[in-house]
C-alpha cells in the first residue's frame, strides 16, 4: 500500500473522528444514554435485570441520563467487542472486564488511564479492599481498572463426607488435600471434583501452586514455563487423576460447572476450584445444607510450609474492573456511573442480587460476618494478581494447551509427556513476552 | 391409485418406508433428548438422564427472562425475512441475466459468485465492522447496531448462493415458454414476474429459506453488528452458553427449551411454504 | 455488494500486510509494515495442520451426507398421507442453530453423557468422544447431522424439475425402480446436488460455531480447524495480521482447487437449452 493511500486512508478516519465527536456535548447528562457492557448471567436472570433496572433508575435520578446494559456471554465474546470497538473508537462507554483480561485490555491503550483526579471522581482509591487494586494498572501511575466485583476462588468441601471420615478441618496445603482426597475416595465416591476440559480452570492451579513455590511464571519479559516447580505443578493436577485416583475418571470431559454438578450430587467430599456464585447451584443438589468454603491451599506440593520467595497466593485476583474508554463522549458520566456502582448500597444489592463479592471495602466488611462467607472474603483479601503484561492472555492460553492436549492420556490413564508439552508453552508464552510493547 | 402416480412412483413402498423411518428416528432422537432434557432438571441432564426423574416445564417459563429471547426472535424473523425474499428476487433477476444473456464476464461472475462461499467469516468479520462504523462516523448513517446493518451484511453473504440456486434452475426452463410470451409483446420484467417466477418458485422457495436460514444460524456477526435492541435470536441464544468462571450450574434445561422455541417460527414458516416446493414444474403446467 | 465484500476484503488483504495486535490496534493505520512476514510465520505455525483437518473434514462430511440427503429427497417426493410432517421433521437438524446443534451433542457426548451410558449398557466402552483423535470423528458426526438437509432440499428442488413425461415413458417401458432411478431420475439431480456438495464443503470447512462450542478453546489438536486456528490466533491472541495472512491463505487453498473444480464441471456452460 503506497503513503499516498494510507495518507488518505488516515484522512478518511480523521473527518471520521471528527464527525463522531460533533455530536452532543452539553453539560449535564439529560437525553444522554450511557452504554455500559456487562457479563451476562444466567443463574440470577430476574435479579440481574432488577439490579439494572434499579441502577438505571438511581442514575436517571442522578444525572438525568439513561443506561443500557449490554451483555456479553462470554470472556472470548467480550474480547471481540473490546476489539472491534477499538479499532473503529466507537462502542459501550464502560466495560466490565475481568481481571485476567484487564491487561489485554490495557495494552489496547483505549480506555481511560485513572490519575488522582479521576479516582477522586469514583470516590477514592481508599474505598477499596486493597487487593482488588492489584491488577487495575501496571503500576501505580497507570491504572485503568476500578474494582467492580471480587470473585476470589476457593474450594467448597462435603462437610458431612469430611466428618466421616475423620477430618476435622479442610486441607491447607496440597499434599493435605491430596491425603484428605484419598481417605474420602471408597466405593461410589470420590474425594475431589476437578473441570479438567474447562477451558478457564486449569491454568489457575498451575499458577497457583508455582506461585507458591516462588514462581510466578513470568519475570519481567522472560516466561519461566520449563522449570521444575511447574512440571510438579502439573505432575500434581494430573496425579490426582491418574495416580492417586482420587478422581472420578469422566472429571477429563468435565467443565467448572459439570464439576459443580458432579459435587452436588452428594458423593464428592472437595470441589477444587469455585466461588460464592456456586452457591445456588449447591443448594439445589444433595448437598443442600452439608457444604461449606474454605481456602484453597496455599503450601505448594511437595512442602509443608511455603518456601522463601513463596507466594501466599489463596486464589488469583479475580472479578470484574470497570474501565471507561477513551472514545466515549461523555467521560465524565462515565466516571459518575463508576462511582454510583461501587458505592456501598449497589454494591450490597449486587451481591444479593448476582452472588458477586463487593470490591468495596465497607460493603465486603458487612459481608464478612456471616460465617459462610468468611473463607471467601479472606481469599478476597489474600488474592494474588496474576503478571500484569499484554502477554497474559497468550500464556494462559499456553497454559490451558498443554492440559487440552493432555486430555487423551489422561484418559489412557498413562504417562502424560508435560516437558515436551511445557516446552511447547514456554515457546508460545516467550515469543507472546517478545511481541509485548 | 392411478396409473399415472404409479409411475411417478421412485422407490418401492418397504423401501420408501424403512429409509423414511431411519431418516426420522436419526433426526427425532436427538430432538426427542432436547425435548426431554428440557423438561428435566439441570442436575438430571448433568447426570446423564435420559428419561427425566421429573417433570417441569418451568424452563419453558424462565428462559424469557434469562434471555432477552422474545426480542432476539422478533428481530431475527423480521431481519431474515426481508433477508429472504430480497435474496430471492435479486437472486432471480441476476440468474435471469445471467443465463439468458451472453456477455464478457459472464463465466468470471459465475465463478466468482462461488468464490464468494468460500470467504470465511472469521476473516471478514473486522473489516465489516470497520467499514459499517466507519460508514456511521463518517457519512452520518447509523448502520451498527440496526437492523438494517445486518440485513445488508446477510443478504450480501446470501446472495451469490441464491444466485447460484437461480442459475442451475432457469439453465432447464425450456426457451420456448418466455418465446411464446414474446411473441404476445411481453417486456421483459413482465416475462420475468408472469412466467419465469411463477415456474420457478420451488427454486426460489428453496434459495428464500436458505438466506433465512443463513441469517437464524449466524452469531458471529449478530454479536457484533447488535446492539440490545437488535439482538438476533442466536446472540441472545448464546447467552445460555455463559461462561461465568468459577461458576454455577449449566442451565441445560433452558438451553434446550429455548432451543426448542426458536426452532419453531422456523419449522412453521417451512409447513407453510412447503406446498410451493412441491409441485413446481410438474404442477405449473410445463408438460 | 461490492461494498460489502470486496471493501472488507481489500482490507483484510491490507491486514495481512501489518503487524496489527492488541499494542497497534488503536491505531492500525501506524501499525508497522511486514510484507509477506505474516504469511512465513502462518506456514511456520499450526496453519498447515489446520488446512489438513479441515479439508479432509470437509470432504468427508459432504460424501457422506450425499446418501442421506437423496434418499430422503426420492422418499417424499411422492405423495403420502404425513408427507408434509415428515418433510419438516427431516428440516430440524438444519433449522437449530449451530450453537444449538453443538451444545446437545456435547452434553449428550461428554464421557458420563448420554451415549456413553447406553453404550456401557450394550457392553461397550465409549470413551472419549469430545477430546483425543476420537474427535476429528465427533466433528464429522455431528455435521453429518446437522447439515445434509442441505442436500436433501437441493435434491427436492432438482426433483421438481423432472418432467412427468419421463416418468411415464419409463412406466411404459416397463423399467424397474433401480434403473428408472439411476437412468432416468438421478441425471436430474446432478446439476443441484454438485452445486450442494461444492456448496457444503465450504460450508464446512468455513463452519466456525460447531467446532468452537463442541471442543471449546483451545481444541484438540485433532479437530484444530481453519476458522479455529483463525479465531485463536485474532480473538484470543489478538495478532489480527498474523490471523488475516492465516485466513487469506487458507482461502486461496480453497479457491484455487474450487476454480479448477469449476471449470472441469463446466457447471456455467451457458445455454444448455430446455433438455439435457
Amino acid at each position: 500500500m503506497s503513503r499516498r493511500t494510507r495518507h488518505a486512508a488516515v484522512a478518511l478516519v480523521l473527518v471520521a473522528g471528527l464527525a463522531g465527536c460533533g455530536g452532543d456535548d452539553g453539560g449535564g447528562g439529560d437525553g444522554k444514554t450511557l452504554d455500559v457492557l456487562i457479563g451476562a448471567n444466567t443463574q440470577y436472570p430476574r435479579e440481574f435485570k432488577a439490579w439494572q433496572q434499579s441502577i438505571a433508575a438511581q442514575f436517571k435520578a442522578q444525572t438525568g441520563a439513561s443506561v443500557t446494559f449490554e451483555e456479553f456471554a462470554s470472556a472470548n465474546d467480550e474480547l471481540t467487542k473490546i476489539q472491534t470497538s477499538v479499532v473503529s473508537g466507537t462502542g459501550p462507554d464502560v466495560y466490565a472486564v475481568g481481571t485476567t483480561l484487564t491487561p489485554t485490555a490495557y495494552s489496547t491503550g483505549a480506555f481511560v488511564k485513572l490519575d488522582d483526579e479521576t479516582w477522586g471522581k469514583v470516590g477514592g482509591k481508599d474505598k477499596f479492599v486493597p487487593a482488588t487494586l492489584g491488577i487495575s494498572g501496571p503500576d501505580e501511575q497507570n491504572q485503568v481498572g476500578v474494582p467492580f466485583v471480587s470473585r476470589p476462588f476457593v474450594m467448597v468441601y462435603n462437610t458431612e463426607l469430611l466428618q466421616a471420615a475423620g477430618i476435622s478441618k479442610p486441607a491447607t496445603s496440597w499434599d493435605e488435600l491430596r491425603d484428605h482426597a484419598k481417605k474420602l475416595t471408597k466405593d461410589g465416591q470420590y474425594g475431589l471434583a476437578v473441570a479438567y476440559k474447562d477451558n478457564y480452570d486449569p491454568w489457575k492451579f498451575v499458577w497457583g501452586m508455582s506461585a507458591q513455590a516462588g514462581n510466578p511464571l513470568v519475570d519481567g519479559r522472560t516466561a519461566k514455563l520449563r522449570d521444575p516447580i511447574v512440571k510438579q505443578a502439573y505432575d500434581t493436577y494430573f496425579g490426582w487423576l491418574t495416580t492417586d485416583k482420587v478422581v472420578d475418571p469422566a472429571a477429563i470431559g468435565w467443565t467448572n460447572s459439570q464439576a459443580i454438578a458432579a459435587f452436588a450430587e452428594g458423593k464428592t467430599g472437595y470441589m477444587a476450584l469455585t466461588s460464592t456464585t456456586s452457591a445456588k447451584a449447591l443448594d439445589s443438589g444433595a448437598t443442600k445444607g452439608k457444604w461449606k468454603f474454605a481456602l484453597l491451599p496455599t503450601v505448594p506440593p511437595g512442602a509443608t510450609a511455603r518456601p522463601a520467595g513463596g507466594v501466599e497466593a489463596a486464589s488469583i485476583l479475580s472479578g470484574d474492573n470497570l474501565l471507561v474508554a477513551d472514545y466515549s463522549d461523555d467521560q465524565d458520566l462515565a466516571f459518575q456511573f463508576v462511582k454510583l456502582v461501587t458505592d456501598q448500597p449497589a454494591q450490597l444489592d449486587f451481591y444479593q442480587a448476582a452472588g458477586n463479592l463487593p470490591a468495596n471495602a465497607a460493603a465486603l466488611r458487612t459481608l464478612q460476618s456471616d460465617p459462610m462467607l468468611a473463607p471467601v472474603a479472606q481469599a478476597a483479601q489474600k488474592s494474588v494478581a496474576t503478571p500484569f503484561t499484554g502477554a497474559w492472555a497468550d500464556i494462559q492460553l499456553a497454559l490451558t494447551n498443554v492440559v487440552v492436549q493432555s486430555i487423551p492420556d489422561l484418559a489412557q490413564g498413562g504417562a502424560v509427556p508435560v516437558d515436551a508439552r511445557l516446552a511447547d508453552a514456554q515457546k508460545a508464552a516467550q515469543s507472546a513476552l517478545d511481541r509485548a510493547k | 391409485m392411478s396409473a399415472s402416480s404409479e409411475a411417478h412412483r421412485l422407490l418401492p413402498r418397504p423401501l420408501l418406508v424403512t429409509v423414511t423411518v431411519i431418516l426420522c428416528a436419526m433426526v427425532l432422537v436427538p430432538v426427542l433428548y432436547i425435548l426431554l432434557a428440557s423438561l428435566n432438571s439441570d442436575l438430571g441432564v448433568a447426570s446423564g438422564e435420559f428419561w427425566p426423574g421429573s417433570f417441569s416445564v418451568e424452563s419453558y417459563g424462565r428462559i424469557w427472562t434469562t434471555a432477552d429471547l422474545a426480542n432476539g426472535l422478533v428481530n431475527s424473523i423480521l431481519v431474515c425475512a426481508l433477508v429472504a425474499v430480497a435474496s430471492a428476487v435479486l437472486g432471480t433477476m441476476t440468474a435471469y441475466v445471467l443465463v439468458r444473456h451472453t456477455f464478457t464476464g459472464r463465466l468470471t461472475i459465475l465463478r466468482g459468485l462461488v468464490g464468494l462461499q468460500s470467504i470465511p467469516g472469521t476473516l471478514m468479520l473486522l473489516p465489516v465492522f470497520v467499514l459499517f462504523s466507519s460508514a456511521g462516523n463518517y457519512l452520518g448513517v447509523t448502520v451498527v447496531g440496526t437492523r438494517w446493518g445486518l440485513f445488508l451484511a446477510y443478504l450480501t453473504f446470501a446472495l451469490p448462493f441464491s444466485t447460484w440456486v437461480m442459475v442451475t434452475y432457469l439453465r432447464g426452463l425450456p426457451r420456448e415458454l418466455e418465446e411464446a410470451g414474446r411473441v404476445d409483446g411481453a417486456s421483459t420484467p413482465r416475462i420475468l414476474v408472469r412466467i419465469i417466477m411463477p415456474l420457478s418458485l420451488p427454486a426460489i422457495v428453496v434459495s428464500g429459506i436458505f438466506a433465512f436460514l443463513l441469517g437464524w444460524n449466524d452469531v458471529l456477526f449478530a454479536s457484533v453488528l447488535t446492539r440490545p435492541g437488535t439482538r438476533t435470536a442466536a446472540v441472545a441464544l448464546s447467552a445460555f452458553g455463559s461462561t461465568q468462571e468459577g461458576g454455577a450450574l449449566p442451565v441445560y434445561s433452558q438451553v434446550m427449551a429455548a432451543a426448542l422455541v426458536s426452532a419453531a417460527p422456523v419449522v412453521l414458516l417451512y409447513l407453510v411454504f412447503q406446498r410451493y416446493l412441491v409441485g413446481g414444474l410438474t404442477a405449473g403446467g410445463v408438460k | 455488494m461490492t461494498l460489502i465484500i470486496i471493501v472488507p476484503l481489500l482490507l483484510a488483504l491490507y491486514l495481512s500486510l501489518i503487524d496489527l495486535d492488541q499494542y497497534t490496534l488503536r491505531r492500525w493505520l501506524d501499525a508497522p509494515f511486514l510484507g509477506l512476514k505474516n504469511f512465513g510465520e502462518a506456514f511456520g505455525s499450526g496453519l498447515p495442520h489446520a488446512i489438513w483437518i479441515s479439508v479432509s473434514f470437509a470432504v468427508l462430511a459432504t460424501v457422506a451426507t450425499v446418501p442421506f440427503g437423496i434418499a430422503a429427497a426420492l422418499a417424499t417426493q411422492n405423495a403420502y398421507r404425513g408427507r408434509g410432517l415428515v418433510r419438516a421433521v427431516f428440516l430440524v437438524p438444519y433449522v437449530l442453530p449451530s450453537f444449538v446443534v453443538a451444545t446437545v451433542w456435547r452434553t449428550m457426548l461428554q464421557p458420563d453423557g448420554i451415549v456413553n451410558t447406553v453404550l456401557a449398557k450394550a457392553g461397550i466402552d465409549g470413551g472419549l468422544w469430545l477430546s483425543g483423535p476420537k474427535s476429528y470423528w465427533t466433528l464429522i458426526l455431528v455435521e453429518i447431522w446437522a447439515a445434509w438437509p442441505f442436500i436433501y432440499l437441493m435434491a427436492l428442488a432438482g426433483l421438481q424439475s423432472v418432467d412427468s413425461e419421463v416418468y411415464e415413458a419409463s412406466a411404459i417401458d416397463g423399467a424397474d425402480w433401480w434403473p428408472k432411478l439411476v437412468r432416468v431420475v438421478l441425471p436430474y439431480l446432478r446439476g443441484p446436488v454438485l452445486l450442494a456438495c461444492l456448496l457444503a464443503t465450504l460450508n464446512h470447512i468455513n463452519n466456525f460455531t460447531l467446532p468452537y462450542v463442541l471442543f471449546g478453546a483451545p481444541a484438540p489438536d485433532d479437530v484444530t480447524v481453519m476458522p479455529m486456528i483463525v479465531y485463536v490466533t485474532s480473538f484470543q491472541s489478538l495478532r489480527f495480521g498474523l490471523s488475516a495472512a492465516m485466513a487469506i491463505v487458507s482461502l486461496l487453498i480453497v479457491a484455487v482447487p474450487l476454480f479448477v473444480y469449476l471449470r472441469a464441471l463446466r457447471l456455467d456452460v451457458h445455454d444448455e437449452g430446455g433438455r439435457r
